[in-house]
């Protein structure tokens, strides 16, 4: 017995569980982020670091104020499309013309068009192998009015 | 006939884009997301449950004849607990990230409980319970053994080494208390895995509530087996002979927890099969198909009717039977069931991924090599508990050939202690319990 008044090994035991405990206590106080549980079960803090992100993405009316003419032709055949889902996110391409967006092939028709049977039937697709193999799309389509033909 | 052409050929075009797909598979489907890893996680969870409760059949139900194994078995669920949550850990790919889970958990996050039943586990109930059983031979070894080896027991003994008969007394009584609490500590880490698949709503080939009940005793098996593998092992690698009537013992409990897992799991069936819901076309297609080596050969009769066979035979016919013969039938029954149990998770995670949510296609699963979910992981994660297993035997489970005669077995410790067998005179002290 102890001036606890415990078995020895059952102090021993309280200590170590204590101990325990405390260090999670204690790790937890440290690794959990300040703003957690601000707003629910995540970091407050992300909202406000997400928002103050810059954009990466200019939207299609930025693109229509120089390239009015090209939209004006993609209303036609891509209408729901918005130009950066080709072209990709252009913001830098707005604010500096000189930065070009990114130069587009093949694939960018296919990721769309490459037959895949989870997409809609309505949706047109092609198999690459037996549509026209070895020529690119744009030999026949026009990108921005694909029912044309250049 | 136009519409015709068109499925002919969609069908053609699907079979040329997916090949591994038969039938109709929505796109998230195709892929088998949990891996040899996921399967690998609840048999070792399952062991450890399965390996302490068979100890705890020495210290609650107090079954003497299975003594000779109770440390063994305590060990073995110490060194599985261990690795039991490598194989999540490899499987997320990101480790590190386990400790946020642990520092802001969410209830309703079953990984996140996961933890502190983990925690739980192997804190309160397995380390207390071998801190208590082994209190003795720490402060034993501490004093005896030299240097760091001697230092590291004394360290282990957390500065208690009060061992008179009343201390052991009171280490006996808690460490029945604490293997009390054990038995539902060991149904909970291990019905939580069941708890898991048998929660998926979405796929009837989980979404059971038998789930945890069936993975439960399904531990209890292959604990039980694992222990009887072990022990012939380890008697055999120190040439010694192996306690018969502690393997007969073992063979009985093997048989009935076998019997009980397999009429659990064919009730399962026989109410799958009856009820006939919209999913039992399909299931019975890939018990018949994708799964007939892996469960109907490999589950079923390898792991569950053989060894119903030979286990039954020994208790029909024990007297019968010569020893030598009984312990080859214990020896080859549990590898078989060991096997057939890491089939039956295999069937359970990786069956459950092999038909479509439309009960229309089946995706086709094949395990690689190297690679994070290959083969070699798989069978690293399946050693390295062996590995650890045999340092532990070497520090805490001496050959008795090192042990003074008359070692008692720990069926005897309690009423040795009471009786006063090893007061603080070392030259009495109570021996250390061989194997």
């Amino acid at each position: 017995m102890n001036r606890f008044g415990l078995p020895p090994q059952i102090l021993r035991l309280v200590l170590l569980t204590a101990l325990i405990v405390g260090t999670y206590a204690v790790a937890r106080t440290l690794l959990t982020p300040a703003t957690f549980g601000q707003y629910g079960h995540y970091r407050g803090a992300a909202l406000e670091e997400t928002a103050s992100r810059k954009p990466l993405f200019a939207g299609a009316k930025a693109c229509d104020e120089c390239h009015s003419d090209v939209s004006e032709k993609a209303t036609k055949g891509h209408k729901l499309i918005s130009c950066e889902s080709c072209h990709s996110a252009s913001s830098a391409h707005v604010r500096n013309p000189d930065i070009t967006t990114v130069k587009l092939t093949d694939n960018s028709c296919l990721r769309c068009h490459s037959s895949d049977p989870a997409r809609p039937a309505r949706h047109k697709q092609v198999t690459t192998i037996e549509h026209y193999p070895g020529d690119h799309c744009i030999e026949c389509h026009l990108p921005h009015q694909p029912n044309k033909s250049p | 006939m136009e519409a015709d052409l068109n499925v002919l050929q969609w069908s053609a075009e699907v079979q040329a884009a997916l090949p591994h797909v038969e039938g109709y598979a929505y796109p998230n489907e195709t892929h088998v997301l949990w891996s040899v890893l996921i399967v690998i996680y609840p048999y070792i969870t399952g062991l450890v449950a399965g390996a302490f409760i068979m100890a705890s059949l020495v210290r609650v139900f107090n079954v003497r004849a299975l003594a000779p194994v109770y440390r063994l078995a305590l060990l073995t669920a110490l060194a599985f607990l261990i690795c039991a949550p490598l194989p999540l850990l490899l499987h997320i790919g990101h480790p590190e990230r386990c400790l946020q889970v642990m520092m802001t958990p969410h209830l309703s996050s079953p990984m996140a409980m996961f933890g502190f039943v983990y925690a739980w586990y192997m804190m309160a109930v397995l380390l207390l319970e071998l801190w208590l059983d082994y209190r003795h031979d720490f402060v034993v070894w501490g004093r005896t053994e030299p240097g760091l080896k001697g230092a590291f027991y004394r360290m282990l003994t957390l500065g208690a080494n009060d061992i008179s008969p009343k201390a052991l007394d009171l280490d006996e009584r808690m460490s029945v208390a604490v293997t009390i609490i054990g038995i539902p500590s060991a149904f909970l880490l291990h019905g939580y895995v069941g708890f898991i698949f048998g929660s998926i709503k979405a796929n009837p080939w989980w979404g059971n509530v038998l789930m945890p009940v069936i993975f439960i005793f399904s531990a209890i098996v292959s604990g039980i087996a694992l222990c009887v593998f072990i022990y012939t092992e380890l008697s055999w690698f120190r040439r010694k002979d192996t306690c018969d009537a502690c393997l007969d013992a073992m063979g009985k409990f093997l048989f009935f927890a076998l019997l009980v897992d397999f009429s659990v799991e064919a009730l399962d069936w026989l109410h799958r099969l009856y009820s006939a819901d919209e999913s039992i076309h399909v299931l019975k297609q890939l018990a018949a198909g994708k799964l007939f080596y892996t469960m109907l050969i490999g589950q079923l009769c390898l792991g569950t009717l053989i060894p119903l066979g030979l286990l039954g035979a020994t208790q029909l016919f024990g007297a019968q039977i010569p020893n030598f013969v009984r312990r080859r039938i214990y020896y080859f029954s549990a590898l078989l069931i060991m096997a057939g149990v890491l089939l039956m998770r295999w069937n359970v995670v990786i069956g459950g991924q092999l038909f479509s949510k439309s009960l229309r296609g089946f995706t086709t699963f094949k395990l690689e090599l190297a690679g994070q979910e290959g083969w070699l992981v798989g069978l690293g994660l399946l050693v390295l508990p062996f590995l650890i297993l045999t340092l532990l035997v070497r520090l805490f489970l001496p050959n008795e050939k090192d042990q003074p005669a008359n070692t008692p077995t720990i069926a005897q410790l309690p009423q040795l202690a009471r009786e006063g067998n090893g007061a603080d005179d070392p030259a009495h002290e109570r021996p250390s319990v061989a194997l």
